[in-house]
């Protein structure tokens, strides 16, 4: 059930997952695991219980006749309510709405009618033997976080990307840097700068004096420096 | 601690993603933790079993309540395991005693119920803090992700009743037939006798075993938690970067200086290979890119490009799928005689059928009658409710109305509503004709075009020049008026353009014949 591969041969965990389109484009997504899931999931379950409870209550006044209609409700709400929003209202469930997942395809792609009705469907067998045993135990052993029915259908549930603010760098005026850097040390610059305000001062300086001696000023001024390059790279907004 | 040697991707990610992370670490070490626990936790459980056989509530309250000395041999294998110094059984069970000490009675008593618990063990575990310091430093950690902590550990309660649950199901549904069959559930509801003691153990058991899955996880994800606040508060992701970048760039300069110290070492070669290779620009290859070279090496380019072009065939430059489908045979076989005759049966029976549900027919008429009242309820909605598209489109739709234009009031700057001429135009020409000749032969001129407008209703427009006039005379086929106007536009046109007077004869002429055409209408 559970894998342990060795430790050396393994590039180091994370929970991003890959996506490379035909174009070669890479997608970075992120799926979502057991506890976020099952927080929506229970979101749903009230909403769920909640309708079905008004339902009955008004159906029950017309007798014979509103039995057949709550039958119907019942059927609609327990097959189609997941279906329904998640095609209709890209991949989100009012309860995935709310802790910020949406269902998609393996590929990255919006969840169409097949993947999401099979998905669906087979939420009967994650439920065996009892109280979703199986789609928790699935849950937590697959890389991805993926229940039985997502396996089956291929899907994946992920964070959505929310739109990022505008950062706020430390005024500084832009500088030139004196080397060329990778993107990913261009990045780790900007957040030094961004995240400034997140950090102790004595932190921040402690950070900027490791690359006090490859910007060849003192340890003093590292700080200043490493602020200037980073507005420099964002250039001007 | 070294942040190079972590087995995991370190930058700041949101509480639910960092207890992703942690189910994903305990997964990668879930052999050791599973294990270990077992053997910490399952023995314990006999033990207590044994004492409290006639309490089997107490006994697992009692394991229960104990939880959290247990979570710390996980989290002591987690917290080496992330650096690379993943220890082994025997190591953990070594340092276990160790472990236990530090705020035992505090991890059983007021933090035994708090639900941030996974996410306080490692500052109390691993930070080594006390008193005040320890208070403070929860404070601080605990201002961002211990909401996260607080969800984990609520959805772990739950986790465990569904999965406990689950498993006792699991084992009922597996009992045979005969003894479910021969089940008395009065006796299980008379527990108390005693009788049923070793069920509500191997109950117990089950929650053990449920716990040896999700504990370890539990655990991890609080870690993860922790490890996340603390990539956000100091930043570990960049003083990572930071080091890689250093390491690179001195390191570079060291090589640079190793690499001078050669070049000076070896520059008479240098200077020589200078030489011999000549000029720096290569010459245009006379035999084109196509043509075989680096023959003398033994990866010569022919060899290259078909080492190329069998890349090049090959996923992901070359996608080949096979496409499977139903379609039609090319011959269909004659239908045999078995065949004909189950058909004719099958239709037979349909006819029968059909008679049976002619007793329905009134059902059948209902819902004709319902799908009827639909289609016109649609059709009534939809004008309803594009009422007010049709209402500014439909107009448009129609053909164009042809609806006479305004006879125009001016041609050639010239009055020709009939108002503005006199009764008798003749004789009002002769008039003027000697004293003002223009007048005279404008204001014949004018009468023609007011007849032409108003009595042959002809669809003379402001834009139209005399010639043009002329021309829609002819279709009314009438040869006189034709030749009238002619002459009359030819005269007008010499008098207004080419200011020459007509000749005095023609102003009999034309009133004459002005009469003749006109005179027995009566002039309006």
């Amino acid at each position: 059930m559970f894998s342990s591969p060795p430790r050396h041969a393994c590039p180091p965990l994370d929970t991003r997952y890959q996506v490379e389109t035909p174009e070669g484009i890479d997608l970075q997504l992120r799926p979502a695991g057991l506890i976020p899931r099952a927080l929506a999931f229970a979101i749903d379950l009230a909403i769920r219980g909640l309708l079905l409870g008004l339902g009955y209550l008004l159906l029950a006044l017309l007798g014979q006749f509103g039995m057949g209609l709550a039958s119907i409700l019942t059927f609609l709400l327990t097959w189609w309510y997941m279906v329904l929003f998640e095609v209709l209202n890209q991949g989100r469930s009012p309860g995935k709405q709310m802790m910020g997942l949406r269902v998609i395809h393996d590929d990255g792609t919006p969840i169409g009618w097949a993947a999401s009705l099979t998905r669906n469907l087979l939420r009967f067998v994650d439920i065996l033997p009892f109280a979703y045993a199986l789609g928790i135990l699935s849950c937590l052993c697959h890389s991805s976080f993926k229940r039985l029915g997502d396996i089956a259908a291929g899907t994946l549930v992920v964070y959505r990307d929310q739109p990022p603010a505008a950062p706020q760098l430390a005024d500084a005026a832009p500088l030139r840097a004196p080397f060329a850097m990778s993107l990913n040390e261009q990045r780790a610059l900007l957040g030094f700068a961004e995240r400034a305000g997140q950090l102790s001062a004595p932190r921040r300086q402690e950070l900027a004096a490791i690359l006090a001696e490859p910007l060849q000023v003192p340890a003093a001024e590292a700080e200043q420096r490493i602020n200037g390059i980073a507005r420099g790279l964002l250039g001007p907004t | 601690m070294r942040l190079t040697d972590a087995s995991v991707a370190i930058r700041p990610r949101s509480a639910w993603e960092a207890m992703d992370l942690g189910v994903l670490l305990a997964r990668r070490h879930a052999g050791l933790l599973m294990a270990s626990w077992a053997l910490l936790t399952l023995p314990l459980f006999g033990l207590l079993c044994l004492l409290l056989w006639q309490y089997p509530g107490w006994a697992i309250l009692l394991f229960w309540w104990l939880k959290p000395l247990y979570e710390r041999l996980p989290l002591y294998i987690l917290s080496h395991a992330l650096f690379g110094a993943t220890p082994s059984l025997k190591q953990a069970f070594k340092a276990l005693p160790g472990l236990l000490k530090p705020q035992l009675l505090a991890s059983l008593t007021w933090r035994r119920l708090s639900p941030t618990r996974s996410f306080d063990l490692p500052v109390l575990q691993l930070e080594g803090l006390a008193g005040k310091a320890r208070n403070q430093r929860l404070t601080v950690l605990g201002q961002r992700d211990a909401g996260g902590a607080s969800w984990l550990t609520l959805v772990g309660v739950h986790l465990e009743m569904a999965l406990w649950i689950g498993l006792a199901a699991l084992l009922y549904l597996l009992l045979p037939q005969q003894i479910e069959l021969d089940w008395s559930w009065a006796s299980l509801v008379d527990a108390a006798s005693g009788k049923w003691l070793w069920l509500e153990h191997l109950s117990n058991l089950l929650y053990v075993l449920i716990l040896i899955i999700w504990e370890p996880i539990y655990v991890a994800c609080g870690f993860t938690l922790y490890l996340n606040r603390r990539t956000a508060l100091e930043a570990w992701d960049i003083e990572l970067v930071f080091r890689q970048l250093r390491q690179r760039l001195t390191g570079v300069a060291y090589a640079m200086l190793l690499g001078l110290g050669l070049l000076f070492a070896q520059l008479p070669n240098s200077v020589m290979a200078a030489e011999a290779t000549g000029s720096s620009c290569p010459l245009p290859d006379p035999f084109g890119p196509q043509a075989e070279r680096l023959l003398n090496q033994p990866l010569n380019s022919q060899a290259a490009q078909e080492q190329i072009s069998l890349l090049l065939d090959q996923p992901p430059f070359e996608h080949k799928e096979s496409v499977t489908r139903w379609r039609f045979a090319e011959e269909a076989e004659e239908p045999s005689e078995e065949d004909i005759q189950a058909w004719t049966e099958l239709i037979e029976k349909l006819l029968k059928l059909a008679e049976g549900w002619s007793s329905a027919s009134t059902l059948a008429l209902i819902f004709e009658a319902l799908l009827w009242a639909a289609l016109l309820g649609l059709i009534a909605w939809l004008l309803w409710r594009y009422r007010e598209w049709l209402a500014t489109f439909a107009g448009r739709l129609q053909l164009p109305q042809r609806r006479p234009p305004p006879a125009p009031t001016q041609l050639f700057g010239l009055e020709v509503s009939p108002e503005s001429l006199p009764d008798d135009i003749p004789s009002a020409v002769q008039q003027l004709w000697d004293e003002q000749p223009r007048a005279a032969l404008g204001l014949l001129y004018r009468a023609l075009l007011s007849h032409l407008l108003h009595q042959c209703r002809l669809a003379l427009k402001s834009a139209h020049t005399e010639a043009e006039v002329l021309s829609l005379i002819e279709p009314l086929q009438h040869v006189e008026l034709s030749r009238y106007s002619a002459e009359l536009t030819r005269h007008w046109q010499n008098l207004a353009y080419g200011h020459r007077l007509p000749p005095a004869a023609l102003k009999d002429q034309l009133c004459s014949q002005w009469r003749q055409l006109f005179g027995q209408e009566a002039h309006p």
